[in-house]
């Protein structure tokens, strides 16, 4: 029987999985299979899985409870073993890689963080500061000028808003760095300038919390930042 | 141990969140390389909407014409300078509220993804605030 694997923890974790959804369409049991001083969290698979709000949610909900109770290794959405002979033989195989990952993230949460700003205010902050593209504005507004006065604006202010997004997600990212213990930054994705997520451990959470929220406040409405977290540890496994 | 509760952020147990996340779940976490990943009608949706900033004519006219239908006068103040915040916080300023870590939660991947193609699934979800971003504009153009 085909088995989705949600999770790996130590063997001593809890591992109370009383009342947690399964992933599929239909309700299933989940189950944790031992491997010597290793756990996996299982249910049997699903026929078809598609990534779905409640089985994102299901596979996510196994983790954060996992989390509550001690440390996991979180794996990615999707996938399956055989059986559960191939699961316990895959944490046999990396026995010495995922205790010592485990012994890594003990005690630590990911926070991800995703941040946004208003196009108009970072426009008028360019106009503002560069007297180049305000005398193009107002050569445009003026009217009769050459055709290429608003290409001349518009790369300009591309430019800008580029340099300004990146100023933008350096700042957050330097300000949060003391407080954390690894970061993995990816493609910032529809409006957003930041797309980050950072490992911080037990000790340092009040100060990263902290600082976020001074970040925020100091960045006002016009800049809107995005904390998830405490979150499993889905980006530095 | 990771202690739950009081200064949680958000959780993903509120489906609003789950869009920011999403892809920490579909293309994060523990990949064993003997284990078969299932088929994921959707997972490649995700992609789509990474940002570019397009290089182009097009482009720089729109950023032109939002330049010149501001109006300075009545703008907003300014958000604080970067290099201020930074000095700032790092110094363990942080005063102020926050201002709610968890605005526009669901709009940014909102309009790129949809969970499946379960026409259920859709109607279940929250659609983004519509939002008017003249700097962002080439890009969703170009999508459509």
């Amino acid at each position: 029987m085909t088995v989705y694997v949600y999770s790996i923890t130590a063997a001593d974790h809890p591992l109370d999985l009383t009342g947690l959804d399964t992933v599929g369409p239909a309700p299933a049991v989940l189950r944790s299979l031992d491997a010597g001083p290793l756990a996996a969290v299982v249910s049997d698979a699903p026929a078809e899985l598609r990534p779905k709000r409640r089985d994102l949610t299901a596979h996510q909900g196994v983790q954060e409870r996992l989390m509550a109770d001690g440390t996991v290794l979180p794996l990615r959405f999707g996938l399956t073993a055989p059986d559960d002979d191939a699961v316990r033989a895959a944490l046999d195989q990396h026995r010495e890689e995922y205790l010592q990952r485990l012994d890594q993230l003990e005690g630590c949460a990911e926070y991800h963080i995703k941040a946004a700003v208003e196009g108009d205010v970072l426009l008028r902050q360019i106009l503002q500061d560069s007297p180049r593209a305000r005398q193009l504005n107002d050569d445009i507004k003026a009217g009769g000028g050459s055709p290429e006065l608003p290409l001349a604006l518009g790369e300009l202010v591309a430019q800008e808003i580029l340099a300004r997004h990146q100023a933008l997600a350096a700042g957050i990212t330097e300000a949060l760095r003391p407080h954390t213990r690894q970061e993995q930054a990816s493609d910032p994705v529809g409006n957003d300038f930041l797309n980050i997520s950072f490992l911080v451990d037990h000790e340092h959470r009040e100060l990263f919390l902290t600082a976020e929220k001074g970040l925020a406040a100091e960045l006002g409405a016009d800049c809107d930042v995005r904390l998830y977290g405490p979150l499993p540890p889905y980006s530095f496994v | 141990m990771v202690p739950q509760g009081a200064a949680s952020v958000s959780r993903s147990g509120n489906t609003g969140n789950l869009y920011d996340v999403i892809e920490l779940i579909l293309d994060r976490g523990l990949v064993i390389d003997v284990f078969v990943r299932v088929s994921l009608v959707g997972i490649e949706i995700l992609k789509i909407d990474i940002r570019v900033v397009v290089a182009s004519v097009d482009t720089y006219l729109r950023f032109a014409e939002a330049c010149n239908r501001l109006d300075l006068e009545s703008g907003r103040k300014a958000p604080a300078q970067l290099t201020d915040i930074v000095g700032e916080v790092t110094e363990g300023g942080a005063r102020g509220k926050s201002k709610g870590a968890l605005t526009g939660a669901v709009e940014a991947v909102t309009d790129a993804l949809h969970l499946g193609d379960d026409k259920e699934e859709d109607e279940e979800e929250e659609p983004a605030p519509k939002r008017t971003r003249p700097t962002r504009r080439p890009t969703r153009r170009r999508e459509e």
